[in-house]
């Protein structure tokens, strides 16, 4: 307990100083800038800011480095909120109920729940972070291909549960997800997949040419179809802040929402991104009215909200006791580590515990100033909603546009957006959502990656699922989110049918 | 007629103005592609070294991150862009001498269709195995390897990375043929190599090289003629009893053919600058790199290189049993 | 006598059915492979026969059970939206942001009749200024801003 004492003594002296907080403060504001920006992720920004921080001491470059990345999750919801698009996997919850909200003229109440309940996640994490990170790696290493398997499938199960309508069309939109998700190059043999040879494909399809295009340009089409509902958002602007009944809404969500987000971020194989999931599940099977999620129900905001701050806080536990990055971003995060001569691994903590303690610090530093920093934005979010949508619409095109280019370099990328716009329009028609697509085939590259791996090392046998309680575990609660949303089905057809 | 003259004009007009250009270049900023995402060993070495020639040169040079299909979807891009010193690319081991063996489709020859301009530095190839294998040297690790090729999991990043690379060279000098895990990227292989899921892996030091001082993993071998200051008890491949397994994951800058040669110069006169500064070399040698000496600076020797690289990966990529992409 | 009572999950059963057939001819090259090593070909058309079976499944209640009417597609908008766009995309690097942001703003704007053409002239050159001012001078993004002009 001393020693904990002493080290976050040492962080916050570190965390505090002037120049730090500047830092700190910077790399905040510039976050929350390009994670407002759709397409424009922190991979672009820290990659750009790294030369910049060459004359900093490495302390200081980390500090700012990691607040433009939470920093761009605090943005990253405002873009989900306002205008339905998800820059980054971990929102795209977000838009389902944030975005609802908005419509009924609850915009302000969505960004300040998020915000709130993003800063007390954060706070959470940021303890267990220093209270726990070293313990909780171990517990990390348990996670081999099988564990990570039925991880995914778990995450498979809540996808079901995301949809509003019928279950069979929700099914079959995370099949589209996860079919997307093997177009590229094989891991294994090296063979190209469905990439109907055209070289930009060989990757793979990009996160985010397909959110913008599923959600950015297919939302625009939409609106167009529908002058009626797009101006409801311009005709209410309700409240700015949350009321005392919305908080109390919202306590034990977020509650719920850090401890799952919390959990799942120490993974090192991109656990954070089903945080989100897993809350949103969870609320919507305890809710007394699951009808309302999807309708604007704000415990679908606070909880996942909460479990997406409390998830990217806790990813950089993997990062700083096993130096092994969880994702894209923290891998950049490595690159600026070794650049400034600090290769991360087991040794950081004991060879420069002021850094280790002091980024400790400054997250929660971070969280405190994009607090300060969104809170009063928010009404000017809210107002740039008035904004006619004949100008609105255009200028969003130009924003997905620009942030598409720039996340490869590479104007095909944004060709091939136009044609997951139009993708997206015709899933509409159909009445398929895009939501769970997005999650399938988030989860899929990673599942097919493990399955195979598992499969190679087990030799091909399955039963290397079962046999470790971990990964048993796991299948069960994915059985059994799958049979509890499906049995209320059942049961209403049934009953269908005898009224008939 | 009247066409081909406009064209010789246009030609000769064109040619005037690139001499011209190269006097008084560079009048505006130069864009280094990276063929890799940035974070990563060759991106990290780009910006070191970029930000140094940018001071010598008198004008930025911004990096430009084109990652996809091992490299070549950047090197392809900055094959075809114009020879004027304005573009440029930081090529590598796997762009340069891998990839014509491994990709039968590249939009490019390594040797014919770039200008060298000069080697930036290598990273060093360790061969690395979970910390409880039960073999205390490389030999009885070979030995090992050998008699229970069926049992052995060796790991990679996936097809075309530098680990699969230089492990396929490893396995096939030393006459195994092993299961192969692919992952995507090191991270995860690490993460399962801690966890003792794995059992080798052949990669650049500094992804490993923290994981072998705290001792979670075990190194057998370094690729390279000395040993590393940063794992000074790790033997050389020479000294361990493989002599013949030299690699090193190089980096070096290339700009498209038929750059004007002045600029070539400027360039490489930048580079050479940038290796020779203290605090830049600091930073490289912190990574593990390996710095080029002597005459292994100039654009011609990188040239030759590059032939010689291509030569001797092909063979060895296809007996590996790389399933090509076709 | 078949009658289609739900054209729109119809129409979705046909649109899964119609994938799963696209990818096993786009994978028809590519081995399954076995248990110890699945092959590319594996996971494609695992999932393309799940989505067929969802298709038919779809199709098979869209006949028995009333639902939904399939709305009607417009094309004034995915034309100009999306072509907005592709122009875009295609101007970028030749051209560069000068070019290509206002013939996006532009081009985009027609895909509503409210929009005003001097309007989205006037907005289409303020806003890529502006997302110059932001994209590449505050974030010094690598994009090219008039490359025929100013040589980037």
């Amino acid at each position: 307990m001393e020693a904990f004492i002493g080290n976050l003594e040492l962080g916050f002296t570190t965390a505090l100083s002037l120049q730090n907080i500047a830092l700190c403060f910077a790399g905040c504001l510039i976050g929350t800038l390009v994670g407002i920006l759709p397409g424009v992720g922190p991979i672009a920004t820290i990659a750009i800011l790294l030369p910049l921080t060459f004359q900093v001491d490495p302390t200081g470059a980390l500090i700012m480095l990691a607040g433009i990345y939470y920093g761009a999750q605090y943005g990253g919801s405002t873009t989900a909120i306002l205008v339905n698009i998800p820059g980054e996997a971990t929102s795209v919850v977000t838009t389902l109920d944030g975005h609802q909200m908005a419509r009924q003229g609850r915009a302000g109440v969505a960004l300040g729940v998020a915000a709130l309940g993003s800063f007390f996640a954060g706070t959470v994490a940021t303890l267990v972070i220093a209270a726990l990170g070293v313990p909780l790696t171990k517990l990390a290493l348990i996670f081999g291909p099988a564990e990570y398997f039925s991880l995914m499938i778990m995450g498979l199960a809540f996808a079901v549960v995301l949809a509003r309508g019928s279950i069979l069309k929700a099914g079959a939109v995370i099949f589209v997800g996860l079919l997307l998700s093997t177009v590229g190059t094989d891991l294994q043999t090296g063979d190209e997949r469905l990439t109907l040879g055209l070289v930009d494909m060989m990757d793979g399809i990009d996160f985010a040419v397909l959110a913008m295009g599923l959600f950015g340009f297919a939302e625009i089409l939409r609106n167009l179809d529908n002058p009626e509902t797009r101006d409801v958002v311009q005709a209410k602007i309700g409240r700015l802040l949350p009321s005392k009944q919305d908080v109390k809404d919202c306590i034990m969500p977020v509650l719920r929402g850090t401890f799952l987000g919390g959990a799942l971020g120490i993974l090192p194989g991109n656990g954070a991104v089903l945080g989100p999931f897993a809350s949103y599940t969870l609320e919507k099977k305890i809710a007394k009215d699951p009808r309302r999620f999807g309708k604007g129900a704000i415990e679908g905001v606070a909880g996942p909200e909460s479990a997406n701050n409390a998830g990217a806080q806790t990813a950089f536990i993997p990062l700083l006791t096993l130096g092994i990055p969880p994702n894209a971003v923290m891998a950049l995060m490595v690159g600026a580590m070794t650049i400034h001569g600090i290769i991360p691994g087991p040794q950081v903590m004991t060879k420069t515990p002021e850094l280790f303690w002091g980024m400790i610090a400054s997250m929660w530093v971070g969280n405190l100033m994009l607090l300060i920093i969104n809170l009063p934005l928010i009404g000017i979010w809210v107002k740039l909603l008035k904004v006619p949508y004949r100008l609105m619409f255009p200028a969003i095109l130009l924003f997905c546009c620009i942030g598409i280019y720039s996340v490869n370099n590479n104007s095909s990328d944004v060709l091939m957006t136009a044609f997951f716009g139009f993708a997206g329009y015709a899933f509409y028609k159909f009445g398929f959502e895009p939501a769970p697509l997005l999650l399938g085939f988030v989860l899929g590259k990673l599942m097919e990656e493990k399955l195979r791996q598992a499969l190679i090392l087990s030799r091909g046998d399955f039963a290397t699922f079962v046999t470790s309680p971990v990964s048993a575990g796991l299948l069960i609660v994915a059985v059994l989110v799958v049979v509890v949303a499906i049995i209320p089905t059942v049961r209403k057809g049934r009953e269908e049918a005898f009224q008939e | 007629m009247k066409r081909t003259f406009a064209a010789i004009a246009v030609a000769a007009a064109a040619l005037t103005a690139a001499g011209a250009q190269a006097q008084n270049y560079p009048t505006r900023a130069i864009t280094m592609i990276v063929p890799f995402a940035a974070g990563g060993p060759t991106d990290v070495i780009a910006r070191i070294v970029g930000e140094n020639m940018s001071k010598t040169l008198g004008q930025q040079i911004i990096i430009e991150n084109v990652a996809g299909a091992g490299g070549t979807t950047g090197i392809t891009r900055g094959a075809q862009a114009q020879a004027d010193g304005y573009t440029i690319m930081m090529g590598h081991m796997g762009t340069h001498a891998a990839a014509p063996a491994l990709y039968p489709k590249l939009r490019y020859d390594p040797a014919k269709d770039f200008s060298p301009i000069g080697m930036a530095a290598g990273t060093a190839i360790l061969i690395a195995a979970r910390k409880d294998y039960p073999a205390k040297d490389l030999k009885e690790f070979i030995a090992r390897l050998k008699t229970e090729q069926d049992k052995a999991n060796e790991a990679h990043a996936g097809v075309g990375s530098v680990s699969f690379t230089t492990c396929t060279m490893f396995n096939v000098m030393i006459g195994i043929k092993p299961t192969r895990v692919p992952y995507t990227g090191t991270g995860p292989v690490v993460n399962d190599m801690i966890g003792g899921k794995v059992d080798y892996v052949c990669d650049q030091i500094v992804n490993l090289v923290t994981q072998i001082q705290g001792g979670n993993i075990r190194a057998y071998a370094i690729a390279t003629p000395e040993r590393s200051s940063a794992l000074p008890d790790v033997p050389t491949t020479k000294e361990a009893g493989l002599p013949d397994y030299q690699v090193s994951a190089w980096n070096a800058v290339f700009a498209p053919k038929s750059t004007p040669p002045a600029i070539v110069a400027k360039l490489n006169d930048a580079l050479v600058k940038a290796l020779d500064d203290p605090a830049t070399k600091k930073r490289l040698l912190d990574l593990g790199a390996v710095l080029p000496q002597g005459n292994e600076r100039t654009s011609a020797w990188l040239g030759d290189y590059v032939v010689q690289e291509v030569a001797r990966w092909t063979p060895i990529l296809k007996a590996g049993g790389v399933v090509a992409p076709e | 006598m078949i009658r289609i009572r739900a054209p729109q999950e119809t129409a979705a059963g046909l649109f899964l059915i119609v994938l799963a057939v696209l990818v096993f001819w786009q994978t028809d090259d590519l081995a399954v492979g076995t248990l110890r090593a699945l092959g590319p070909g594996m996971m494609p058309r695992l999932l393309a026969s799940l989505c067929a079976i969802c298709g038919i499944a779809l199709v098979v209640y869209s006949l028995v059970k009333d639902g939904a009417q399939l709305e009607r597609w417009s094309i004034r908008g995915p034309l100009f939206i999306l072509g907005a766009a592709i122009v875009f995309g295609l101007a970028i690097r030749p051209l560069g942001l000068f070019v290509a942001g206002p013939a996006a703003v532009i081009l985009g704007s027609m895909a509503t009749r409210d929009s005003r053409f001097v309007e989205s002239v006037v907005f289409g050159i303020g806003m890529t200024t502006f997302c110059w001012l932001l994209f590449k001078v505050l974030l010094s993004l690598p994009i090219p801003v008039a490359p025929w002009l100013l040589g980037y």
